[in-house]
């Protein structure tokens, strides 16, 4: 066996074969060193074999961890997943003795909660899996395990309630994930592009979570949870934008407090998408849209910029989402101070030095912090941008450019499908008598 | 899901004004107006009411469908595409007049055919989407639009500002007989019905039409306000005047604590949105019909991908709209504007008692 093995590998230093012997009989052993844990080889293959306590040929037998390979076309990959390969009287067996490095237990940090569970999900699959099922015990619960690219060998698995599962969007997840071509997963962002397939898509129409809450929550509504190796987000699909919208916390507080704080997240996106294009259009075009004393104000305020609004809007746009980028790519410690620096000091001298107006500045702070509102990470990076086609509009056509646009940006949005289900939709009451909208398929 | 047809049926009721329907009726104000309200209202229930009822009997099929079961290829074929011309012109007047109310009102400077080509390129986007697709549209442009319309309407009933007299004068020109034009536009509002033409291909086969009776009280009310509030703010015989006479009501009334100080911007926005799902809607059900005579088409109401064929047809839409705007306009808008009404409605008269006795000629033989 060590012949052919030799054969199969590159050189590696860290691929280590030992033949041993102890009075019963010969084994040959092979372990790629770094890949396994050095504790398990001892104590289940060295110490055992050595000591000669109890027959090892029987324990090879009995013990089920010991797997019997019966196919040579398995060992290298065997090896590479961190097993042992022992070779004893014409038989190959092979032992889990994987070394997985992760985060000890992790807590949430992209989406905390005050209450509500603390810990994440976890980098070793097995941790997260475990956390899943001990928070969803049913019987019904169905794990199923792929393997993603041809060169990384990424481990997933998808899990669902057998009973609640949509079995048109799980035979759709299953064909997606045998036909996913590509050679390299580790994020479950990658994975999630991957999934739903479309190269230039605008909104996220797959939840990444790293909360196991959410995630039972999720499964107990039938949808199916995609878990990958090595990283402590999974994947919940389909979801619908109203799902970005709803923070954990919403189901855990008081009820007429998260009502509101729902309506002022709504509220929120409404503006930091609107906002700068509807500045534009009122300075630019209808300035008579407000009462005499705002618009006079918004007027006063301008006097002093020598260009048009849209140039004043393209600096502060500029100058914001600069700061927002180089906040989130710095260390913490210097982060705060880039803030400070660029919101204070900038915002207040550009005012002062006439580059742009204060209602300017009250606009672009607004768009930010709105943004920030939204309670999932990968909506609010797409909000970010949605702003931008709205404000080009806006140059030629106005306030009729800025409604035109939200008519467009609805439009595509309820044309959008999450695996199959409406990503955008009022669901009212559905009484299960009535059946729903566009069920019915036409010969 | 009752409810996906009321949307059919307030979109269509509010968006009369953009089809100059208060206009014509003010203008028969001494001659038949109200009492082609009364008849009109009747008219349009009793359509409603059979339309609705025969539609029950066909779940999950379309007019097209319905048409194809009952006549062989080619009649079939030409009703429908009758059907489409008719849906089409409806949007295009629509569009056509609002791109002229963007440019009176909003952006003086910008050429309207620039800003119909606007309007024409976002709505033809959004009529080429699924039909599915288009329903949520209608339902969200209808949640969002219809609170702020009320409270527009609302808003002038209880101003202080309304003659209540002149309303009476007019009111009592009620024993005048109707006219054909004046009975055409205020049967108009009724119509939101006839989307079901298309859309009743979306519903589950156990849809049952409930609430029938709403639909006339919502059709009457928004009628009585659309005709008689521009009367009482601007006088028995100044009303004449407008074209565009619920901008301009609209602009006589004022929000004392908004930002937005003069209610017309606020109407303007709100009905720029309806026009824009109006068009969409109208626009989406022609080019299915259309797509309904194609040999081989196949009617499907949520396709994952686009046909190409959806987009063909709403750039010929587009590029017709573009043409009628070139070649009329304003006045002329109106007069084809209200020879449509009159034959909209002999042509939903006749073809819905047709569909009602079909229908019940079918479920005999079966």
């Amino acid at each position: 066996m060590l012949e052919r093995i030799r054969l199969l590998f590159a050189e590696a230093v860290d691929l280590k074969m030992e033949t041993l012997a102890n009075s019963e009989m010969t084994i040959e052993i092979a372990y790629i060193a770094p890949l396994c844990e050095e504790k398990k080889v001892n104590d289940f293959i060295i110490v055992p074999f050595t000591k000669e306590e109890y027959s090892f040929r029987k324990q090879l037998g009995i013990n089920p961890d010991y797997r019997l390979v019966e196919d040579p076309a398995y060992w290298q990959e065997l090896l590479l997943r961190g097993h042992i390969l022992i070779k004893a009287a014409d038989h190959i067996y092979s032992f889990d003795a994987a070394r997985v490095i992760s985060v000890e237990n992790p807590q949430t940090q992209v989406e905390s909660a005050i209450q509500g569970p603390q810990l994440a999900l976890s980098e070793d699959i097995r941790i997260s899996l475990n956390l899943v099922r001990s928070m969803y015990p049913s019987p019904d619960l169905s794990v199923e395990e792929h393997t993603i690219g041809s060169l990384s060998k990424t481990p997933i698995m998808t899990v669902y309630d057998q009973r609640r599962v949509d079995p048109t969007v799980l035979d759709n997840v299953r064909k997606k994930l045998t036909t996913i071509n590509v050679e390299m997963v580790h994020a479950a962002g990658e994975l999630e592009k991957l999934l739903v397939g479309k190269r230039k898509h605008l909104f996220p129409t797959a939840l990444i979570t790293e909360r196991p809450d959410r995630i039972t929550r999720a499964i107990a509504r039938g949808k199916i949870i995609v878990l990958i190796k090595g990283n402590m987000f999974a994947i919940i699909l389909p979801a619908t934008f109203f799902d970005f919208m709803q923070a954990v916390e919403d189901s855990y507080d008081s009820y007429w407090m998260t009502r509101f704080l729902v309506f002022l997240r709504y509220a929120s996106i409404l503006l930091t998408i609107t906002l700068p294009a509807f500045y534009i259009s009122v300075v630019s075009y209808n300035p008579e849209l407000f009462r005499v004393q705002l618009a006079f104000s918004i007027a006063g305020s301008r006097s002093a910029v020598p260009y048009p609004s849209f140039v004043e809007v393209f600096i502060m746009l500029f100058m914001i989402e600069t700061l927002v980028e180089a906040s989130i790519r710095l260390p913490r410690y210097i982060g705060s101070t880039a803030t400070t620096v660029g919101g204070l000091i900038l915002g207040q001298a550009a005012q002062q030095a006439g580059l742009v107006s204060s209602i300017m500045i009250i606009v672009t702070s607004v768009v930010a912090i709105s943004n920030f509102v939204i309670p999932v990470n990968s909506l609010s990076f797409a909000v970010r941008f949605l702003k931008y086609p709205l404000i080009l509009i806006s140059i030629f056509f106005g306030i009729s450019g800025v409604a035109i646009g939200m008519f467009i940006y609805i439009t595509y949005l309820c044309n959008l499908r999450s695996f199959g289900k409406p990503y955008f939709r009022f669901f009212g009451k559905l009484r299960h008598l009535e059946g729903d909208v566009g069920q019915v398929k036409l010969k | 899901m009752n409810r996906y047809v009321f949307y059919n049926f307030i979109l269509v009721s509010f968006i009369n004004l953009m089809l100059y329907v208060p206009h014509i009726l003010i203008q028969y104000r001494y001659t038949g107006a109200v009492s082609s309200i009364a008849a009109g209202s009747v008219i349009g229930t009793v359509l409603l009411y059979l339309y609705t009822s025969a539609l029950a009997r066909y779940p999950g099929k379309g007019l097209p469908e319905i048409l194809k079961i009952h006549f062989p290829g080619w009649p079939a074929t030409v009703l429908t595409l009758f059907f489409a011309i008719m849906w089409w012109f409806a949007t295009t007047v629509v569009v056509v007049a609002y791109a002229i109310l963007i440019n009176r009102f909003f952006n003086p400077d910008v050429n309207t055919t620039v800003i119909l080509l606007t309007l024409v390129l976002a709505c033809g986007y959004a009529a080429t989407r699924s039909t599915l697709t288009v329903m949520f549209v209608i339902e969200i442009g209808v949640i969002i639009n219809a609170p702020i319309i009320m409270f527009i309407l609302f808003k002038a009933v209880r101003s202080p500002q309304l003659n209540w007299d002149a309303i009476r004068v007019v009111a009592n020109y009620i024993t005048a007989m109707p006219s054909i034009t004046a009975l055409a536009a205020a049967s108009f509002v009724f119509t939101g019905y006839i989307n079901l033409s298309l859309f009743n291909r979306l519903f589950p086969p156990n849809f049952r039409f409930k609430f029938r009776w709403v639909y006339p009280t919502f059709g009457l009310a928004i009628l009585l306000v659309t005709f008689f509030v521009p009367i009482g703010f601007h006088g028995t015989e100044t009303v004449n005047r407008y074209i565009y006479i619920w901008s301009v009501t609209a602009d006589s009334l004022l929000m004392q604590y908004g930002f937005i100080e003069r209610v017309l911007f606020l109407f303007l926005i709100v009905f720029l949105n309806l026009t824009l799902v109006y068009t969409m809607s109208g626009c989406h059900q022609a080019m299915e019909f259309i797509k309904s005579c194609l040999p081989g088409e196949k009617a499907e109401i949520d396709s994952p991908e686009t046909p190409v064929s959806n987009y063909v047809i709403v750039s010929c839409f587009a590029l017709l709209t573009m043409i009628f705007q070139l070649l009329t306009n304003e006045k002329l808008n109106m007069q084809i504007t209200s020879y449509w009404l009159v034959l909209r409605m002999f042509i939903e008269f006749f073809s819905v008692i047709g569909i009602f006795i079909l229908s019940r000629r079918r479920s005999r033989a079966v």
